[in-house]
């Protein structure tokens, strides 16, 4: 019996060599940009690299010049952490809603759909040079159309109080994707959960919070945490919108890692800054990932239970 | 069963691996020569647009005059630091490359003194001698000069007709441009007699302290004792007293897009803005720095070349090609963009008669003799950083710190 299972086993893995020809070029691709990089990355944090003259070893210098040396490091990484803070529930609330708000039966919600997830289609430049100028404080459309309503507005991009939540807004633009997760998953809820609580009498929010929210609980947990990471790697835009400006207020961790290497040149220091805040989104979703078992609902959960296996 | 499974994960491993060294080998003769035995140069450049294709077409005459060299063109934009930064440390940087910068990069830089002797006394001296000390680092020459700019203050016509205020002129002092702009200045149709960056460039920033006899360091790089000085805080307090009572706004560029607004009515710039500005339907004129009481109108200068990379396995030829690219011939092509960088040029082209371009050459001869703070400071970049933090809190609105004190901390 056993020497048979085995014997069958390894007569597939031997057919199962067309199959490793297929995803080929993704393992090549996988271990040439993403593995190769990454152990290279870890390397390079232990070396001192001028980048235009050779590396030089220097143990975990790198590291500690971070902790004890360079109030930037903390400062950036506090910018960053707070940024998620705010971000992260804004975007996981603006999204469901979004999302429930394009599951209605209306005329035309086709066109809402494609309208509300464009911007998340449009590059991250052309978004940060339109809200460049949106938020612009002279010249800027958001300043006008404040001041017909007689609001003096922000000076949005100058201000260092504003210029962050400058940041969560224009984030926030880019929430289509998480919109579609929601509504692939509040659509595939099963019709007659809710007509048997509508029978029972529950109204909207009653259904809402009893099953809507229980229903979709994995692609929340699934969204918080490719939008911690999304938010902690937050670049492209600081770089572009406000250059980590006015006053470092918007100096991501990001943008302090880019700096670092492309701009002073270290980069073995900026190897070490990448590798620390691989460590704490590791730990981050790690610890979302343990808080899961309490919150999270999966189907096949309660048949689980039911049969007591565990 | 496990074992089989290794087995082949290795297989495929050691199999990844040899065509990965398969593709790196191969590519690496294709960058020496290529197939026609041509030695192959590969060119950065960090134009975009119109201008590459004029460098292409520049390339191309080259690549016809020379049998033996064929020159790529490599045009990588806005990410241009970026990129060569990358290649420098993969030890594939281009062989040759468009360069400002050169005490960050010159480590990667082929020091070029003794090719440029070879060329005889009459030929470094048709350049113009200031753009010398800013095309090197370290006493070592590591580029051919192409372009330049100095800086220079643009004002709107149209506004000085308005308000009846005569256009500046040459020899001016910072106090004439301040009874302008106050005159200039009109709350109700929203004009701004003077405009300035309100988190400037360091590097650009300098040249007011120059004018005022400071500097941002000596000679040996110390911050304290210089940057803190009377007169350099004076500069700063100048600067914060018109945007103090609102005859000067602070730009969060360098203030061309409020300058093509049309509400501005001076600010100071490079000849970048000389096209754009005409196209945005400005109708300008330039005239050069005014100068500080008892001091000067002296400008940075901001300057390009071309540089041969360290490890380039062509250098005489590449030498050949950054000699071309510098040549009478070649600064005529760019007439249009960028400032010749020759005075048998100028002369033949008549641009010291020229109303605006002549502003330009005035101020160069008139800013020869300083050195930026950057090509002293050793890790300028952290340095730049720092003081670009501290003049953003003198000049933000929300912050106006004291340039007195937050000049003596910043050179703590």
């Amino acid at each position: 019996m056993l020497s048979k299972s085995r014997k069958a086993n390894g007569y597939q893995l031997v057919n199962k060599k067309v199959p490793y020809l297929f995803i080929l070029p993704w393992i090549i691709g996988f271990l040439v940009f993403t593995l190769g990089p990454l152990i290279f990355s870890l390397i390079m944090s232990f070396f001192d690299w001028p980048i235009t003259s050779s590396p030089t070893f220097v143990g975990i210098e790198n590291y500690k010049t971070m902790f004890t040396n360079d109030p930037q490091f903390y400062k950036s990484l506090e910018i960053t952490l707070k940024f998620a803070a705010v971000f992260v529930p804004l975007n996981l609330v603006i999204a469901l809603i979004l999302a429930l708000l394009i599951t209605q039966p209306l005329k035309g919600i086709k066109m809402f759909r494609t309208i509300f997830y464009l911007p998340a289609v449009v590059s991250g430049v052309a978004i940060s040079i339109i809200w460049g100028w949106i938020f612009n404080s002279e010249y800027g459309i958001l300043n006008y159309i404040l001041s017909l309503i007689g609001i003096e507005g922000p000076q949005w991009l100058v201000d260092p109080k504003w210029a962050i939540l400058t940041i969560v807004i224009a984030s926030a633009w880019g929430v289509g994707t998480m919109m579609l997760i929601f509504y692939t998953d509040i659509k595939g809820i099963p019709q007659e959960l809710y007509e048997a609580a509508a029978i029972d009498g529950a109204g909207l929010f009653r259904q809402f919070f009893s099953i809507t929210i229980p229903c979709i609980t994995p692609t929340i947990l699934f969204n918080v945490i490719t939008s911690v990471i999304a938010a902690l790697q937050q670049l492209a835009l600081v770089l572009l919108l406000t250059g980590g400006g006015p006053l470092k207020s918007t100096y991501f961790y990001g943008l302090y890692v880019y700096n670092n290497a492309f701009k002073h040149h270290e980069l073995g220091y900026a190897s070490a800054n990448a590798w620390l805040m691989f460590i704490v989104i590791l730990i981050l979703t790690m610890v979302i990932f343990k808080s899961s078992s309490t919150w999270v609902f999966y189907e096949n959960e309660v048949k689980r239970k039911g049969k007591k296996k565990k | 069963m496990k074992l089989v499974k290794f087995k082949s994960m290795f297989f495929l491993f050691i199999a990844t691996l040899l065509l990965l060294a398969g593709c790196s080998s191969s590519s690496g003769k294709d960058s020496d020569t290529s197939t026609d035995g041509k030695v192959k140069l590969r060119f950065a450049t960090w134009d975009v647009g119109d201008d590459v294709d004029l460098q292409q077409k520049m390339i191309d005459k080259f690549n016809e005059a020379h049998e033996n060299i064929e020159v790529v063109l490599e045009a990588y934009g806005s990410d241009y630091d970026t990129k060569i930064t990358a290649g420098m440390g993969a030890k594939d940087a281009p062989d040759i490359m468009y360069m400002w910068n050169y005490p960050q990069y010159k480590d990667a830089l082929e020091p070029l003194d003794s090719y440029i002797e070879k060329e005889g006394a009459d030929y470094k001296d048709n350049f113009y001698e200031a753009l010398w000390n800013y095309n090197s680092a370290d006493g070592k020459i590591l580029g051919l000069p192409v372009g330049y700019t100095t800086h220079v203050v643009y004002y709107n016509k149209a506004l000085f007709d308005q308000a009846g205020v005569e256009y500046p002129k040459a020899g001016w002092t910072w106090e004439d441009l301040q009874d302008a702009a106050r005159k200039l200045t009109n709350k109700e149709t929203k004009v701004s007699g003077f405009a300035f960056s309100g988190k400037p460039d360091p590097y650009d920033f300098e040249m007011f302290l120059w004018g005022n006899n400071a500097s941002y360091v000596d000679k040996d790089g110390n911050l304290k004792g210089n940057l803190d000085s009377k007169e350099s805080v004076e500069v700063f307090e100048m600067f914060q007293n018109m945007e103090k009572e609102g005859i000067a706004i602070t730009t969060e560029g360098s203030g061309s897009t409020e300058m093509k607004s049309g509400k501005v009515a001076m600010f100071v710039y490079g000849a970048w803005g000389l096209t754009p500005l005409k196209e945005a339907g400005i109708d300008y004129g330039v005239v050069e720095l005014p100068s500080f009481k008892n001091g000067k109108s002296v400008s940075i200068l901001s300057s390009s070349g071309v540089s041969i990379s360290e490890n380039s396995k062509h250098k005489e030829e590449a030498f050949e090609f950054i000699k071309f690219w510098s040549n009478e011939e070649a600064n005529k092509e760019r007439i249009g963009f960028e400032l010749p960088v020759l005075k048998s040029v100028v002369e033949s082209e008549q641009l010291e008669q020229d109303e605006i371009k002549s502003v330009f050459y005035s101020m160069l001869e008139k800013s020869e003799g300083y050195t930026p703070a950057s090509f002293i400071v050793k890790d300028w970049s952290r340095v730049s950083d720092n003081l670009n933090y501290v003049f953003e809190s003198i000049f933000n609105p929300s912050t106006l710190m004291d340039p007195k004190e937050a000049l003596k901390n910043a050179a703590e």
